[in-house]
């Protein structure tokens, strides 16, 4: 996925500039940014929420389509079970019920919601609700898949074991995958490549990591200093 | 405990309006004024077992459901595409307010004018119910979460699937509020209508040739009558409410086994 000469501005605020990024099929871009630097104003450029006022968003063939959006809070219908919830988001896709009912049991299994398939959001906690939202996420057949800050509120124990969760999703069928974040330590865990923004005119910092996710420490040298880049493109932005 | 106290607390405050009654009945000592308990539950008594009775609550009871269905029907579609439109909203504003500003009795009796005396009721009814029940569902449309409809949108949730597990559950706490005070609504304008028209049968009309041969008793039994249906509608409303959610959580739950 290409974004070319990219061109955004909110009334008199110019969120993005002939900026260009390229994000490579089947990997994950991280993208850290402070706020208001265009983070989610990419997300919704690409999800095709908004259009771009010049340039383009340029998807190859296996990035044409549906798109799974996991947003910062989980977005779940508060008066359907967690089982619906995921079911619904296969219903555009799938018109045999059973294989539906098997799709949605099999990502709630993954996500460890096995459980807890008739329950409401109301009585899951803001963990459970996220990992639903994270099954939902995967369970509906996407080209593209765009993450806004999804772990942002919740404690480093859960954030792990979501990323993991995540994690062991994403490399069952991996998807072109944009994963914004305030957190340069989670775009590092989780990114094929991380980027900065802060300049409109294009990417502050962009870093392939060849390291594979799971194989990257916390002590790992090299993972440190591209975090001291990030942390410093942030604070120099 | 809690529904125990609050129990006990509606026993208590109703004991102590009748006793208030009592208290009054035998302080004015006048039968016409205000006959004691006593007298007037001999006389309900009485009239329960007078023929024109039961034709009297049922035709009551059948107006006051007409009337609530047709509010609740109407009201809906209306409140869901004013919620959608605004335009539609505009072209409905006048009439909503115009609705709820005029005195119920000024409805009646210009609906008394127009029509035969079995339709006034319903007609003012509705009339009166009407615009409390479209503004409830038309502003609920408005408060649906605009982060659920963009998810909706995103996940392709659509048509007949968007409808039935999203927007019509979110838009029933409207929907049961609107329907409950256009409820209670109606049982007041419908026996109100009945007094001033005075239709063969209606608990209302009973009312009225009680008062003027000014048998005071008769008509406190039939306002006694009145307060059973209203109470007895209410109660039943809110037992369709429960059995609805029970319904839907028992459904969901099969459909998860």
């Amino acid at each position: 996925m290409r974004f070319v000469e990219v061109s955004k501005a909110y009334g008199d605020h110019v969120v993005f500039d002939r900026f260009s990024l390229e994000v490579e099929v089947e990997t994950i871009l991280a993208v850290v940014g402070p706020s208001g630097q265009g983070k989610t104003t990419l997300l919704h450029l690409a999800s095709g929420l908004i259009e771009a006022d010049g340039g383009a968003v340029i998807k190859e063939e296996e990035e044409i389509g549906s798109v799974s959006y996991l947003f910062q809070e989980p977005r779940l219908i508060p008066t359907a079970t967690v089982f619906r919830n995921v079911e619904l988001s296969l219903r555009s896709s799938e018109s045999c019920a059973t294989v539906r009912s098997q799709i949605a049991r099999y990502y709630l299994e993954v996500v460890g919601l096995s459980d807890y398939l008739s329950l409401y959001p109301a009585q899951l906690s803001g963990g459970m609700r996220q990992r639903v939202a994270i099954a939902r996420s995967f369970a509906h057949p996407s080209r593209l898949m765009l993450l806004d800050e999804p772990f942002q509120s919740l404690d480093i124990k859960l954030r792990y074991s979501l990323m993991d969760a995540f994690l062991t999703l994403w490399n069952e069928s991996p998807k072109t995958t944009i994963f914004v974040t305030h957190d340069p330590r989670e775009a590092i865990a989780l990114g094929n490549a991380v980027c900065c923004l802060g300049d409109p005119t294009g990417p502050l910092l962009y870093q392939r990591i060849d390291t594979p996710q799971r194989a990257r420490g916390i002590d790992d040298e090299r993972l440190l200093a591209l975090e001291g880049r990030l942390v410093k493109a942030l604070l120099g932005s | 405990m809690r529904s125990v106290k609050r129990t006990l607390a509606i026993l208590l405050s109703s004991l102590g309006l009748l006793v208030i009654w009592q208290v009054g009945s035998t302080l004015i000592a006048s039968q016409v004024l205000l006959p004691g308990l006593g007298p007037v539950l001999t006389t309900l008594v009485t009239i329960v077992g007078e023929g024109p009775f039961l034709g009297s609550v049922l035709a009551t009871v059948a107006r006051a459901l007409q009337a609530f269905l047709i509010i609740v029907i109407t009201a809906s579609i209306c409140g869901v595409l004013g919620g959608k439109y605004p335009l539609f909203s505009a072209i409905m504003s006048p009439f909503v307010t115009t609705l709820k500003a005029v005195p119920v009795m000024s409805i009646i009796l210009l609906a008394f004018i127009w029509f035969t005396s079995g339709e006034v009721p319903l007609f003012s009814a509705f009339l009166m119910g009407f615009p409390v029940m479209y503004v409830q569902v038309e502003s609920g449309w408005r408060t649906i979460d605009g982060s659920l409809i963009q998810m909706c949108d995103l996940y392709e949730i659509r048509g007949l699937d968007r409808l039935i597990h999203f927007t019509i559950p979110a838009l029933v706490p409207s929907l049961v509020t609107g329907a409950r005070v256009a409820l209670s609504m109606v049982w007041k304008v419908i026996i109100a209508a009945e007094v001033l028209t005075v239709p063969r049968f209606g608990v209302g009309a009973r009312m009225q040739l009680a008062q003027v041969q000014l048998q005071t008793d008769r008509v406190l039994s039939w306002t006694l009558v009145a307060i059973v249906l209203t109470a007895a509608g209410d109660l039943l409303f809110e037992a369709c409410v429960a059995l609805l959610a029970l319904l839907k959580r028992t459904v969901d739950r099969r459909r998860t086994r």
